[in-house]
């Protein structure tokens, strides 16, 4: 499971490989915690659907990405 | 005129040309950036040649069309086609000048009147679209400064963001970048695709941006398998390499060249300063050109006082004073010591103290040919490897292989003898070896001296675009030109030849083929009608197609005109079949035209295009479908034949006849002569063959009254009939090539055509079917 909610029950982690799979169960656990940081520290490679799902939510997030492309070039600009 | 003024005049016409073509080709395929940054090299060329050659007048309005063509290349102003058509304006004044300037030396005395209405005309452009441009930009409120005006607002934000990025990344070696806009297929997510991916792998990636298309809903009404971002960045990849990236997904992707100076602010100085600099670079650059294309030869004295002339004015339009005073001194000394080394070194440094980023310019590097924006480019000229050569001397050295041809046979002539008369087969095997590789050394040379004629098509077919515009214009239809196969290559001959032929096919099909766009509406086909030019090898064979999808030709119409005009017997025209009727369109006093128009011209047909392509050789045919259009083939011989000719005299001049008319020459005791009717004639082989005097066809007078000499007579035979021509001597025999009549001659009859002898003089040589009575 690459998307879960962490063990406090407060903040979403991505965990792994992030593929197109796992934009709906984080769009999900966004919508019922609109609140929720996302810890994307273990995030090895975010797919676009889920980047956009993080864009248009806007979760406070818990760096850096661990997708070293997506640190480097998203964070600094667009999130 | 002096060498420099001939090759001014040369490359005028080539870059006048080659603009033309570039400008037409925009006005059609709309704006491409190569295109008129080839247009702006060509006129900034022209530009500071004008200089070289002291014709200001020429500069000005030059200078006046190369800011509008700069404006349209930061897309400052649309290619609109009253702008093209003004700057086609500019060229057509600029080709008269180029021709005064050749016959006379000097453009003429209005042209400085002309000049300047024609500047103004052609800024009154620029200054139109400026006043829209700034009340567009007091309406947005838009405070960027002038250099990232040009600039989509997204470009100019991507390189906000990362400016310092970008500004390092390119220190070392400032390059073209590239601003991309990415929008995926909004179901892109179905098709597995992961556009950031995509992303990832573009190298030198220098700015980065994601952002929604449209705002984004609520997070509960989003739909995460819809793709709704927008990915935008700035690269230093190359055109290519992006594009490679992007080349599944082509339609959702924007690319936009960024300029230096929109990015390198060092660079981003006032426009005027950049052009003022780049110009008086590349007008100093120049004249090191010009100077070091001859450093000997008699014109060196003029060369070095226009070229000090010219890099004085330069450097003193660039403010430069003690840049100018070197060069005066440089003059000087150069002038009184014939030493043009003086100048080139003082040019050097002029070169090198020319303020600006100069480190770029290489030393000897050729046309520094854009300003010094960020569309600085050397253009390396080339070394040319072309020679120019005089028509006449390739003529007269095939015309030397043809003769080496003729002699050879006399070295096989040699060895027969040798086996005959002195039976020493050793040696008369020898000889032979030795025959047959000159035999194939003179064919092989023969066959090489005859390419050298040879021309590409290309020279014929770049007219058109131009006069097909105009033409389309006047009828007000709209037609695109394709042409295909301009390095198809044939003799110079046929391809100049072709010109006329092609001109009037052109015509035809524009005027009369191709309907008007309500026409083309209501019968279903696009407004734009199409008319193809083709050329192609097909073995030894040219063929030329002048396609058009108009209206065709209607057989009936023909059979009804061909009637009225009597152009063909009325038993014999029902018997044609519909194919071969439209064929009568090539016949003499024929017109389909429902009135003479200015385009067609007046009494010219399709007769003459029959009788061009047949006199050199080749065949006209057609080929039409009543309301899908009509082609025109012409199927030419790629070389001028070479032919055999006996060279005779009579009443005092040369005259060639083709051998191949020729079946023997005879020389006749006067009692063999007997006078029948009015008309000498012999008895050869039991048959009465008459004479006729060769000076006396020719209007020549006599050589000589006939008393108890021989007389020599050529029998020859013509479609079956045998006469025999009385001729003075006969001089050689040669294979030469057969030009046809030119210029004034070219309606002469009873000629075949013209040669060059070895010697130099030109030979006419006779079409005995039209002389022969």
């Amino acid at each position: 499971m690459s998307v879960r909610r962490g063990e406090d029950g407060t903040a979403i982690i991505l965990d792994g490989n992030c593929t197109v799979e796992e934009a709906e169960p984080l769009l999900q656990l966004l919508q019922a915690t609109p609140t929720a940081s996302l810890d994307w520290r273990q995030c090895t490679h975010l797919h676009t659907a889920v980047l956009q799902v993080i864009l248009a939510a806007r979760p406070p997030l818990i760096g850096p990405c661990g997708d070293a492309w997506v640190q480097r070039w998203v964070t600094s600009n667009a999130v | 005129m002096n060498e420099l003024h001939e090759q001014f005049i040369d490359e005028a016409r080539e870059l006048i040309h080659q603009a033309t073509d570039d400008l037409i080709a925009v006005e059609r395929e709309g704006f491409a950036r190569e295109r008129i940054d080839r247009v702006f090299r060509a006129f900034h060329t022209l530009k500071g040649s004008a200089g070289v050659v002291d014709l200001p007048a020429m500069g000005l309005t030059l200078h006046a069309a190369e800011d509008l063509l700069a404006a349209i290349h930061a897309g400052k102003l649309n290619a609109s086609p009253s702008v093209i058509d003004q700057a086609l304006n500019c060229l057509d004044q600029v080709a008269r000048w180029v021709d005064n300037f050749e016959v006379g030396g000097a453009l003429p005395p209005s042209a400085g009147e002309d000049a300047r209405s024609m500047a103004a005309t052609l800024r009154s452009l620029l200054s139109e679209r400026a006043v829209t441009e700034t009340a567009e930009k007091s309406a947005q409120g838009s405070s960027a400064p002038p250099a990232e005006g040009l600039l989509p607002k997204w470009v100019s934000r991507l390189i906000e963001s990362q400016q310092g990025r970008i500004v390092d990344a390119t220190r070392e070696a400032p390059a073209q970048l590239f601003a991309f806009s990415y929008e995926p297929d909004g179901q892109c997510f179905f098709n597995g695709d992961d556009p950031l991916n995509l992303i990832r792998k573009i190298p030198r990636l220098l700015a980065f941006h994601a952002e929604g298309r449209e705002t984004w809903p609520p997070i509960a009404d989003l739909d995460p398998f819809a793709c709704n971002l927008r990915l935008q960045g700035i690269s230093a990849a190359s055109h290519a390499e992006l594009a490679g990236t992007f080349r599944l997904v082509p339609d959702q992707v924007r690319m936009v060249e960024v300029p230096l100076k929109a990015y390198r602010p060092d660079h981003a100085r006032s426009a005027g300063d950049d052009d003022r600099a780049g110009l008086v670079r590349a007008v100093i650059g120049e004249q090191r050109q010009v100077l070091r294309a001859a450093d000997q030869g008699d014109d060196m004295i003029g060369r070095i006082g226009a070229v000090s002339r010219a890099a004085a004015n330069a450097l003193r339009y660039g403010g430069l004073q003690d840049l100018v005073d070197a060069i005066e001194r440089a003059n000087v000394a150069a002038l009184s010591e014939r030493n043009a080394g003086h100048l080139l070194s003082a040019l050097d440094h002029a070169q090198a103290s020319l303020p600006g980023d100069l480190s770029t310019v290489a030393p000897g590097a050729a046309l520094v040919s854009a300003s010094a924006d960020g569309r600085v480019e050397e253009a390396e000229r080339p070394a040319s490897h072309a020679l120019r050569v005089d028509e006449g001397k390739i003529d007269a050295l095939i015309n030397l292989a043809g003769e080496l041809i003729v002699a050879k046979t006399g070295i096989s002539h040699l060895a027969r003898r040798l086996q005959e008369e002195l039976e020493d087969r050793e040696l008369a095997g020898a000889v032979r070896r030795e025959h047959d590789a000159i035999e194939r050394l003179a064919g092989e040379m023969h066959a090489a001296i005859l390419q050298l004629r040879m021309v590409p098509f290309a020279q014929v077919f770049r007219s058109f675009p131009r006069l097909v515009r105009d033409m389309a214009q006047r009828l007000e239809k709209k037609v695109r030109l394709v042409t295909n196969g301009e390095t198809a290559e044939a003799d110079k001959v046929i391809v100049d030849r072709l010109f006329e032929p092609l001109l009037h096919l052109v015509r035809n099909a524009l005027d009369h083929g191709i309907e008007s766009p309500q026409q083309r509406r209501s019968a279903g086909k696009a407004e734009g009608a199409t008319v193809t030019m083709a050329a192609s090898r097909a073995g030894d064979r040219l063929i030329i197609e002048v396609i058009d999808d108009g209206r065709g030709i209607d057989p009936a119409i023909v059979r009804r005109r061909a009637r009225e005009r009597g152009v063909i017997g009325d038993d014999e025209l029902a018997a044609l079949p519909d194919d071969q009727v439209i064929d009568l369109i090539f016949s003499a006093g024929f017109s389909t035209a429902a009135e003479v128009s200015d385009i067609s011209g007046r009494g010219v047909g399709m007769d003459v295009v029959r009788t061009t392509v047949e006199r050199i050789g080749g065949r006209v045919s057609v080929i039409s479908r009543v309301g899908a259009g009509t082609t025109v083939r012409l199927d030419l011989p790629v070389n001028i034949a070479m032919s055999r000719i006996m060279v005779v005299s009579a009443g005092g001049q040369v005259f060639g006849i083709p051998m191949d008319a020729v079946t023997e020459t005879v020389r006749l005791t006067p009692d063999r002569i007997s006078r029948i009717k009015n008309n000498d004639g012999f008895v050869l082989r039991d048959r009465i063959v008459p004479i006729c005097s060769l000076a006396e066809l020719m209007k020549l007078p006599q050589a000589r009254s006939h008393g108890s000499e021989s007389r020599l007579m050529v029998v020859t035979d013509v479609s079956g009939k045998v006469i025999a021509l009385e001729i003075d001597a006969i001089d050689d025999r040669l294979e030469v090539v057969l030009k046809p009549m030119q210029g004034l001659l070219s309606n002469a009859r009873g000629y075949a055509g013209t040669t060059l002898l070895g010697d130099g003089r030109v030979l006419l040589v006779l079409d005995l079917k039209e002389i022969l009575p």
